[in-house]
């Protein structure tokens, strides 16, 4: 077991070995079941190819079009692995500890709430890019061909800005999920909500007028936007440098609300005495 | 997604690539088959894990009841329910979209009849993986979700490379959903497909064959071992 209550008075070390001791704790965890590990390897890119291949029946008829129609699909799928990080990831690392009877130890540490989250968050995060990078060579063996990918840097930096919002976002989540408890439900809901409204495997263009407010209102669109833009040089929602601007901003005020909610909730919860019902 | 990928043009690349407009009817017997099968391959395979997780495997081993009606039929009930949901849901949209292809429909159901049966062998190779593995759930979803891609479920298997279309050669959904699209999308009968029915039917005898024989050998090992009580 590594010390996680680490005796230095060095803030960035204590929180670092925290970090450590919680990503330690989960993967082990993980590895303990090589079903899960299987089930991540195999089920999830099959599930890919199982609608990316459908889709591309539909693509001109030339190899360049079908091979941008893989990556256009392949891209929609990194967005939804990336956001499954999130639910799955940080959003339900509380509840696991809440319903395995184990979230008042957790909580009782003397370490930091958001290094526990953030080593479950790395671990998912860490397992999703080995799929992701996996699923990449799939393809190019499946003959989907070679990934596009026109602008690696700014892919990079909005991926980043994305991570920045999701992390955001997960600790709202879990923030909720330990005030109402009905896990399933509400990750379903955010979950679904999230892959037809973003437009995460298709542009929000051809979304119906009425529900196009609701997409443009999602800070995960300009987000899925501007990676898709840096990807596959596909036109964006605003004008570019504006669109940069509010996706850093966007990024930034999920931070900052995800933790601010989440140390409230968790403030709220220990006055009514609820951390504990699960 | 289709449209936004192949724009104005989107339908003809489909007709092209699979020789009918009919997106609904071409994707839903597909889909419809590969749930069907996923029903089965998951029922009769998982049928014994939860008599195991109750604790009444061994007094089910130990009834005097063949092995082979014991794992289909705990799995039936499951089964008749979901034919009879293809049968309802399948003929429902025929009757709307394609009115009058119901003597298409009756031989496309025969196909899907005989094309369970291999697939119950599938199921015995997993009852057997269970009492040796325990945990089917993982595995039972991914070998389905081969079987998906493998078996042209939402397009057809010549669009694979040529390694993926010798696998899908030698499973029983590639050829029930292809026989079926060719009845009911394309004026073919059971007759002029002989070929391909053949090959089913000889995959009737031998899934079903090697599954039992695969399952008895995990089981007697289990007896040996005393894998049988663990869960």
């Amino acid at each position: 077991m590594l010390l996680v209550n680490y005796p230095s008075t060095d803030t960035f070390t204590r929180l670092g070995e925290e970090f450590k001791a919680a990503f330690m704790k989960d993967f082990r965890s993980y590895i303990r079941y090589p079903a899960w590990l299987v089930g991540d390897l195999v089920s999830t890119p099959l599930w890919f190819f199982f609608f990316a291949v459908g889709v591309t029946l539909f693509a001109p008829t030339t190899q360049t079009s079908i091979y941008h129609g893989y990556s256009f699909f392949f891209f929609g799928f990194i967005f939804i692995v990336l956001f499954s990080t999130t639910i799955w990831g940080t959003g339900q690392s509380v509840r696991n500890e809440q319903t395995a009877g184990t979230l008042e130890q957790f909580f009782l540490a003397p370490a930091n709430r958001l290094t526990l989250i953030l080593g479950r968050w790395a671990r998912i995060f860490i397992t999703d890019l080995l799929v992701i990078g996996y699923t990449t060579v799939l393809l190019y063996l499946f003959g989907g061909g070679p990934l596009f990918l026109y602008e690696p840097a700014l892919f990079t930096f909005t991926l980043a800005l994305f991570e920045i919002g999701s992390i955001g976002f997960g600790l709202l989540f879990a923030g909720l999920t330990m005030k109402l408890k009905s896990y399933n439900t509400l990750s379903n809901l955010v979950f679904f909500g999230y892959m037809i409204l973003t437009g995460t495997l298709f542009p929000v263009t051809v979304i119906p007028m009425p529900f196009r407010y609701v997409s443009l209102a999602i800070p995960f669109t300009y987000f899925i936007d501007l990676m898709r833009h840096a990807a596959l040089l596909t036109p964006t929602i605003l004008p570019e440098s504006l669109e940069y601007a509010s996706a850093v901003l966007l990024a930034f005020v999920m931070l900052l609300v995800g933790f601010v909610t989440f140390n409230w909730i968790e403030q709220d919860a220990r006055v009514r005495g609820s951390i504990a019902t699960s | 997604m289709g449209r936004f990928i192949g724009g104005g043009n989107a339908a003809l690349n489909f007709a092209t690539r699979t020789g009918t407009s009919n997106v609904l009817v071409y994707e839903m017997l597909g889909g419809a088959v590969w749930m069907t099968g996923w029903v089965v391959v998951e029922d009769v395979g998982v049928a014994l894990r939860d008599e195991q997780m109750k604790g009444t495997l061994e007094q089910n081993f130990l009834a005097p009841v063949n092995r082979f009606t014991l794992l289909v039929g705990i799995s039936l009930t499951d089964i008749a329910i979901t034919t009879a949901i293809f049968l309802i849901v399948v003929g429902a949209t025929l009757a709307f979209t394609m009115p009058g292809a119901y003597l298409a429909f009756f031989q496309a159901f025969l196909i899907l009849l005989i094309g369970l049966v291999p697939l119950f062998g599938i199921g015995f190779l997993f009852s057997g993986f269970v009492i040796k593995f325990k945990e089917p759930y993982v595995f039972t979803q991914m070998v389905n979700l081969i079987f998906g891609t493998l078996t042209g479920t939402y397009y057809p298997v010549t669009i694979l490379p040529y390694w993926a279309q010798f696998l899908s050669g030698v499973l029983p959904q590639t050829y029930v959903i292809s026989n079926m699209r060719q009845i009911i999308l394309a004026n073919q009968t059971l007759v002029s497909l002989y070929g391909s029915i053949f090959i089913l039917l000889a995959l009737a005898l031998v899934y079903p064959t090697i599954g039992y024989v695969v399952f008895k050998k995990l089981e007697k090992d289990a007896s040996v071992t005393g894998e049988l009580s663990k869960y």
